[in-house]
């Protein structure tokens, strides 16, 4: 329970030192939704179809760069702990993409109008 | 010219004693209301009370107990006394000393952690009066307290080295992490110089407490990576010269000696029982005592000076310094290790590199220590004994070369804790390297905020 306590609070101080960014970003999501979910017809699941493998593709990257994005190398990875925290973090960069990916995707896939 | 003495209305009213009793009264009805929360085992809900705590020292022990006393005691008045201005994050010292991190990443302002709701007197304490209740500071000020919680931190004893100068850090194969921002960013411009042409280095490590006793086994550790990096290590040679016995330049026997294997295999060579006593900057020379008071003249053309520590005149020369034991040369605050509650004024407490205790001169120390000290106050104000134990919980993410660490935690007794699961401590680690480069600071932030 203290290390989830101690984990969000170590995301919101490291939120709060590059808030702005992060509130712009926030934003555009909101945006992306909002006309997404605006818009009528948006195909929610071919949506997913999109963002999945972005998030798929964003996350083998995010999997060899964070290393060296972290002053430190692949090689570095002492044991099964390193490689499982390091994968959880690349899934979590390919999330981050997949929540911009697929409102942009839900209404590029619309349905078609009713006849 | 007698100071103006600063008494609270209601001590001249009562009487000292009373007040304090008084104090108590109205505490236990609030602490009995009370319960433990969730999330921490020190946490106690917020009680009512009038008490006048004085915080001396703004460092990560001050705030992180101020912030909490802020949020723990409705109606107390806590003043934090301190002079500084800048608020240094020290643990970053030596990613900053290794080229890791710049200077800027490790300086903030105490303005902007200082809890609201907190006086904040901007002079140093300059004497502690406990028989008294009051601390005089060195602007003249007698500030009167019910209780005081001291976290100074502690004075690095530079001039106990003949010839050393740390201005002149970062000239002349002049290094040493400890002693300011200034200086960590000075020694590694100095090291990144060393690194292009190697040579002779010379590592320090004195007997007696540190605060961060990890810390010049990283500075080593990276000096060897960042010359390997250069590709002058094969022409370097690497000394390391301790006060300490023979094979030990660690406290903890596992660590110590995963280090020593480490360093025999890179090829350092270590001089125990060696302490620097004298220095001479411009020729480069250095002079170590064995305990049998031999001399020995080194040459080198990068060294690494660590000084010993103690703590601070204030408290060395007051009543609250430990007069007997291990504790004493160094005038340690004598604290009970447990409690860390004065041994002989029972309203005094002490948070952070001050502490007499056997170890833990660390931030997460601190961060371990600082709920502690909340709750055993808050217990005293309530007329009750502090109820739990502190067991000396430490941690030094010690730095192997860029990209790896070992996360290194452990007890008073020296045993190993494990605080993040599945974590090997014996491990070298990208995850542990990243918690040092990545995570630990937000975490101190947040420490100083009073919210873990």
């Amino acid at each position: 329970m203290y290390n989830i306590w101690l984990g969000l609070n170590i995301l919101w101080e490291t939120a709060l030192l590059a808030w702005l960014p992060i509130a712009v970003a926030l934003m555009l999501w909101a945006v992306l939704m909002g006309v997404a979910l605006g818009r009528g017809g948006s195909n929610w699941r071919g949506g997913l179809r999109v963002a999945v493998p972005a998030a798929l593709g964003v996350a083998v990257v995010a999997f060899f760069a964070l290393p060296a994005a972290t002053q430190s190398s692949l090689a570095e990875m002492g044991y099964w702990v390193d490689w499982v925290s390091l994968a959880g973090l690349a899934l979590a960069c390919g999330a981050v993409v997949a929540a911009y990916v697929w409102p942009i995707g839900a209404m590029a896939c619309r349905k078609p109008a009713a006849a | 010219m007698t100071p103006p003495r600063e008494t609270h209305p209601l001590a001249e009213v009562l009487g000292d004693t009373d007040r304090r009793r008084w104090l108590r009264g109205v505490g236990a009805a609030g602490l009995a209301a009370g319960a433990l929360t969730l999330g921490s085992a020190a946490a106690v809900q917020a009680q009512r009370t009038q008490a006048r705590i004085v915080v001396a020292g703004s460092g990560a022990g001050g705030l992180a107990v101020a912030s909490r006393l802020r949020r723990q005691l409705e109606g107390a008045t806590i003043i934090v006394v301190d002079r500084r201005q800048e608020h240094w994050y020290q643990p970053g010292w030596t990613l900053v000393g290794s080229g890791i991190w710049p200077k800027s990443a490790v300086v903030s302002s105490n303005a902007r952690f200082m809890p609201r709701g907190v006086e904040w007197v901007q002079e140093m304490v300059a004497e502690f009066d406990p028989d008294a209740n009051a601390v005089v500071t060195d602007g003249g000020r007698r500030i009167a307290y019910d209780f005081l919680v001291v976290a100074t931190g502690l004075h690095l004893s530079y001039e106990q080295i003949e010839g050393m100068d740390v201005a002149a850090i970062g000239r002349n194969g002049l290094t040493s992490v400890y002693a300011s921002p200034q200086a960590a960013h000075d020694t590694w411009r100095a090291m990144d110089g060393f690194r292009q042409r190697g040579g002779k280095a010379v590592m320090t490590l004195p007997s007696g407490p540190l605060k961060c006793a990890g810390a010049p086994l990283k500075m080593t550790f990276m000096l060897i990576d960042r010359l390997r990096q250069a590709g002058t290590l094969e022409r370097t040679q690497v000394h390391f010269h301790t006060g300490l016995p023979d094979n030990t330049v660690f406290g903890v026997k596992a660590f110590n000696d995963q280090v020593l294997a480490m360093w025999d295999a890179d090829g350092v060579q270590r001089h125990h029982l060696s302490r620097l006593a004298a220095i001479d900057i411009g020729a480069r020379r250095a002079t170590f005592v064995s305990p049998e008071g031999e001399r020995q003249e080194v040459p080198y053309d990068y060294i690494h000076v660590v000084p010993s520590m103690r703590a601070p005149d204030a408290v060395k020369n007051s009543a609250l310094a430990a007069r007997e034991g291990p504790m004493a040369p160094g005038g340690w605050l004598e604290v009970d290790r447990h409690t860390l509650r004065h041994r002989r004024y029972g309203n005094v407490f002490g948070v952070g590199d001050i502490n007499g205790t056997p170890r833990g001169k660390t931030a997460a120390t601190v961060k371990a220590g600082a709920p502690l000290v909340v709750r055993h106050l808050s217990q005293v104000i309530a007329g009750q004994e502090p109820d739990l134990k502190f067991d000396g919980y430490t941690s030094c993410p010690l730095i192997l070369r860029e990209g790896s660490a070992l996360l290194v935690e452990f007890d008073y007794e020296g045993r190993t804790v494990t605080t993040v699961p599945f974590v090997d401590p014996m491990q070298p680690s990208w995850l542990a390297w990243l918690m040092k480069v990545r995570m630990l600071k937000p975490a101190y932030f947040a420490m100083l905020r009073g919210r873990v």
